[in-house]
């Protein structure tokens, strides 16, 4: 706290024409970062007929809520199709989210606490899998897919989901256990618990920040995933939103304004969940990259 | 060795023991730490180990279109010959190499101009680092349609402002023009990204000692003399992590180009994933496109080398503090 009003202090002098750069950066950086959301969302508000105009209207002059109603309808094809996505989508991030955090907290802890022959080792081997781009993957997976007839379900998206879902997990919650004074874990001990009951009693409710954060990225990944759900599901009624979006939307000419609806609704659930737990997220990210 | 384990002693840590048992007793006398990774390593074991044999296979062989592996046929190194001879790979390696490296510069320095303009506490901050995150969060299948329309041809907001401000007569044809195609993307590429670096970097500045900054002003350092030899050389660390990451995701990028061209137009925005995905699942040409992701795990397996001991050195240097 004081190193907070010492550094206020020391950059109250001489710092005039650095600050007002500063300024000036920050505002055309926030302009760079919001004008396409902005656009996005006023695209939404239009009628086909008014997106399709040169110059465009940078406000709809007669703005409608119209393409939002249309993909919230159950009764209409389009509505049908995006609320199924939807629910696909959530489904599945769900469960993704779920059993990488299951499987990646006690792996995480081990490779927090113990020093058993490899650790090393395991522990860059799932780091090192954040290197390699989904498609490598891909075709290996698929047959692998095939081979499980996994094909078209949503099993196969969970399944590869934790691919990169669970390494991320695991490198997260360790930079937390890391944290978490072994001292708490050994006067437990030390008081009889046993090795479970201390991990359960004293370090999980410790960790419930990083078991917070660790689910956000999990449950946003896999929501934002495209590769694999456009090459495992052909199905309709499986697809999620990333896919299902250009599926309905590309088939003849784009339709502007539905597309960017459809595209604002995607982002909703995430920008939310981002923005109410925006605290955990970014320790957890530089957690492990900043050492305290 | 013997240094190690005469430390080890010296510092009465119960393990390594000071005369090592071999590893299978270790292993054996740690057999219940394995239960705790098991599972990861069992998930692991199938999605990604058998996937990197498999591919590795694949590249020697020549697979039928219908990827029926009962019917695939050696044919040695002829995959990677047939790579490094097609004049297609040195076009996608260079736009590669062009992608990655302006997309990790740009993304870098706006991440490291926010990161200094937001260190100072001043109201609002919070509010306006969750702004500059949201790009980062959202899909990359969203923030490439809204840019497509962005740049559209016809109705594209950009071109529009283009015209309006007087820069050129007709709106600009951004994404179907070759010249242009690939830097059109990576503005889109930094835009979805750069935050990310800012956030590395805000929580490398907290680790600045505000007292080197207030001793290095009292002996009269202008603000350009401070950061650039108090801040700059603390960010290190964090800035090689940092530049390695935004590296290993640019190389991998898929989503921008695939959705925003396909690759085109004739092949100008083609990267290396783009072009292994076309190989693989448009033209069925197995063999090549394993070949390519073989060669790709090696690019890669020597950045996570770098990755790996950057992340280390910051351990030792913990430990031996």
């Amino acid at each position: 706290m004081t190193a907070m009003t010492e550094s206020a202090v020391t950059s109250r002098r001489g710092v005039g024409p650095w600050r007002w750069a500063g300024r000036i950066f920050l505002v055309f950086i926030v302009g760079f970062t919001v004008m396409p959301m902005i656009w996005m969302f006023i695209t939404s508000l239009k009628t086909g007929f008014a997106a399709m105009q040169y110059p465009p209207q940078w406000w709809p002059a007669e703005p409608t809520l119209e393409n939002y109603w249309k993909l919230l309808d159950p009764s209409g094809s389009v509505g049908r199709d995006f609320v199924q996505y939807f629910w696909n989508s959530m489904w599945v991030s769900i469960l993704t989210t779920i059993l990488a955090v299951a499987v990646a907290v006690p792996a995480a802890y081990a490779f927090s606490r113990f020093r058993f022959p490899g650790r090393n080792f395991l522990f860059f081997a799932v780091l090192l899998r954040n290197m390699f781009p989904a498609v490598v993957f891909l075709v290996p997976l698929f047959i692998l897919m095939r081979l499980l007839g996994l094909v078209n379900t949503h099993g196969s998206l969970i399944l590869t989901y934790l691919t990169f879902g669970l390494p991320l997990a695991i490198w997260l919650l360790k930079g937390f256990y890391d944290n978490i004074p072994i001292q708490l874990e050994q006067a437990a001990r030390i008081d009889g618990a046993t090795r479970f009951q201390a991990f359960f009693l004293i370090v999980m409710p410790l960790s419930t920040p990083g078991i917070i954060a660790t689910s956000i990225y999990s449950f946003i990944g896999a929501w934002n995933e495209y590769i694999y759900a456009y090459t495992f599901l052909t199905r309709h009624d499986q697809m999620t939103l990333p896919v299902g979006i250009q599926r309905f939307f590309s088939e003849n000419a784009t339709d502007w304004p539905g597309l960017m609806a459809a595209t604002f609704m995607m982002s909703i659930p995430v920008v939310v969940l981002f923005l109410i737990l925006q605290r955990y997220f970014v320790r957890a990210l530089t957690e492990g990259a900043v050492k305290h | 060795m013997s240094s190690v384990q005469g430390q080890a002693i010296f510092r009465d840590v119960p393990e390594p023991a000071p005369k090592r048992p071999n590893i299978g007793q270790r292993m054996w006398a740690s057999r219940a730490d394995y239960l705790y990774v098991a599972p990861a390593i069992v998930v692991m074991l199938i999605v990604i180990a058998y996937p990197i044999y498999y591919t590795i296979e694949l590249s020697f062989f020549n697979t039928p279109a219908s990827l029926s592996l009962a019917n695939k046929q050696f044919n040695g190194l002829d995959n990677y010959v047939t790579i490094l001879s097609s004049p297609i790979f040195w076009k996608v390696t260079w736009q590669t190499v062009v992608w990655t490296v302006l997309s990790t510069i740009l993304a870098f320095l706006l991440g490291l101009g926010c990161a200094l303009a937001l260190h100072r506490e001043f109201a609002g901050r919070a509010m306006l680092r969750g702004l500059l995150l949201i790009p980062w969060v959202v899909s990359a299948v969203a923030a490439s349609y809204v840019w497509k329309w962005l740049y559209h041809s016809d109705f594209g907001a950009i071109g529009a402002l283009v015209v309006q401000l007087g820069l050129s007569d007709k709106p600009i044809n951004f994404v179907d023009n070759t010249t242009t195609a690939l830097y059109s993307l990576i503005v889109v590429n930094v835009w979805k990204e750069f935050s990310f670096a800012m956030i590395m970097l805000m929580a490398g500045l907290q680790t600045v000692p505000d007292t080197l900054l207030r001793a290095a002003q009292v002996d009269g350092a202008s603000p350009w003399q401070r950061f650039w030899h108090v801040t700059f050389p603390h960010l290190r660390g964090v800035s090689t992590v940092t530049v390695l990451l935004l590296v290993v995701q640019n190389f991998n990028s898929f989503i921008i180009p695939f959705i925003m061209t396909g690759g085109g137009p004739v092949g100008s925005t083609q990267i290396w994933i783009t072009h292994i995905y076309e190989l693989a699942f448009l033209r069925q040409r197995w063999g090549v496109g394993a070949a390519y992701a073989v060669l790709l795990f090696i690019i890669m397996m020597t950045l996570g080398y770098f990755y790996v001991r950057a992340l280390t050195r910051g351990d030792d240097q913990r430990a031996g503090a």
